[in-house]
């Protein structure tokens, strides 16, 4: 259990200060109401985050909000009458909006990694009776891609940049950083085995890793990057800009050469 | 009053709720602009107050029809304003703006046109100065409505 529990709520303000996983764990039925506002918290590896912080992120009308509220109160609070607290929002809310451009080359960039991702079930399949010679160089490629675009490239420029516009110590950029790790691990492990030929931890920790960054994935470009476009500045839009582009011109011809590799590797 | 013709011309008064006027009514609005002069023409784009700065290229009636444009729009920012209807010499506009980018390296450029047909032309001359620099910059369009209502917010 995490260090600010206290799941023995008064209220609801109480409620939205607690760890989202504490009140998930303690109350099951609130998983299941906040998949009606569209939030999958249930399935986070983390889950760290606050319940207000989780709320905010989503950026949900202030009807959407109250009936959220109200459905978590009747599974924390049964039977009883409590009133809902409304949550700091912000003045203008032009609804779904364009997300600016270096965000937007962020999600490019997912769209890149998603296409090996999807070439994780096939190798796995190829792979299940052991490594050949042809196989072995896919395989070396295909965490090549990943430890150097999706990490070195991608990942540096979130870490790196992109968090750093932000809370540091906020939970939300927390669990995406955790989540970078726990990949990372997956692809150490994963490279350990392809050295030591076992096929079957190499899939486990391949298939575990493809896993993960799908589901992170689908949380930044869905709930986290929006999160940011409205939160960021017309002024740190530049900046980010600016600040990407030096890492796009050091690593361009990289880059270049990681989408050719994706593309031979997409050939078969 | 006719119906057709150039929307940028037609005649129009608005109503307006003096409930939700009255409150402004008598209190000083303090002004953001930070600079002198502002027309495009005018302007020199290696100005100090240029240099990396964030720029709002603002269609000249935007001002007028936007309550909140000093405190929303040109807080923090440099401006110059320009009509792409009645102006003439664009080209300069174009060399201008691209000055901007490629010498003055600002941080962002945000174009501030009104929903008028003819106010797009002062997109179409960033947009063609921001092809012709060598760097680039992020380039933001907010398109203001006749009574003063944000009609759109895009990145270019």
């Amino acid at each position: 259990m995490t260090s600010n529990s206290k799941l023995n709520p008064e209220n609801m303000t109480d409620v939205l200060g607690l760890y989202i996983k504490d009140v998930i764990d303690a109350y099951p039925a609130v998983g299941a109401v906040l998949a009606t506002a569209g939030i999958g918290c249930v399935t986070c590896n983390v889950g760290t985050c606050l319940i207000k912080d989780v709320v905010s992120i989503h950026n949900l009308t202030e009807a959407q909000e109250q009936s959220l509220f109200a459905g978590i109160a009747s599974v924390v609070f049964p039977g009883r009458t409590v009133s809902l607290p409304k949550t700091e929002r912000k003045a203008q809310n032009l609804g779904v909006q364009q997300l600016s451009p270096p965000l937007q080359a962020l999600v490019n960039e997912h769209t890149n990694i998603k296409r090996v991702l999807t070439l994780i079930p096939a190798l796995s399949e190829r792979i299940q009776k052991g490594f050949d010679a042809q196989s072995r160089q896919i395989c070396t490629q295909v965490l090549s891609f990943i430890r150097e675009y999706a990490d070195r490239f991608h990942h540096a420029k979130e870490e790196d940049i992109l968090f750093k516009f932000f809370d540091s110590g906020s939970d939300i950029i927390g669990v995406m950083c955790k989540e970078h790790e726990i990949g990372r691990n997956h692809v150490r492990a994963a490279l350990a085995a392809l050295e030591q030929n076992d096929a079957t931890t190499f899939i486990e920790q391949l298939q575990a890793y493809g896993l993960l960054l799908t589901e992170h994935i689908r949380k930044e470009d869905e709930i986290l990057y929006p999160w940011m476009n409205r939160e960021l500045s017309d002024s740190q839009v530049g900046k980010l800009f600016s600040k990407f582009g030096a890492v796009d011109e050091e690593f361009g011809a990289k880059a270049k050469q990681y989408l050719g590799m994706m593309e031979t590797l997409e050939k078969g | 009053m006719s119906q057709c013709g150039c929307p940028g011309s037609q005649t129009m008064a608005f109503k307006r709720d003096e409930a939700t006027t009255a409150t402004d009514s008598g209190v000083a609005v303090k002004s953001q602009l930070a600079q002198w002069p502002v027309q495009l023409h005018l302007i020199n784009p290696m100005a100090p107050y240029f240099q990396g700065a964030d720029v709002v290229l603002t269609a000249d009636c935007v001002a007028y029809a936007l309550g909140n444009y000093h405190s929303n729009y040109l807080k923090g920012k440099s401006i110059a304003i320009a009509c792409p209807k009645l102006d003439s010499e664009q080209e300069e506009y174009v060399e201008k703006i691209k000055s901007w980018i490629d010498d003055a390296k600002i941080n962002t450029l945000t174009v501030m046109i009104m929903q008028v047909p003819c106010c797009r032309g002062l997109m179409g001359v960033a947009q063609r100065a921001a092809e012709q620099a060598t760097r680039k910059v992020p380039i933001k369009c907010v398109i203001v409505g006749l009574q003063g209502d944000i009609i759109g917010e895009s990145w270019a």
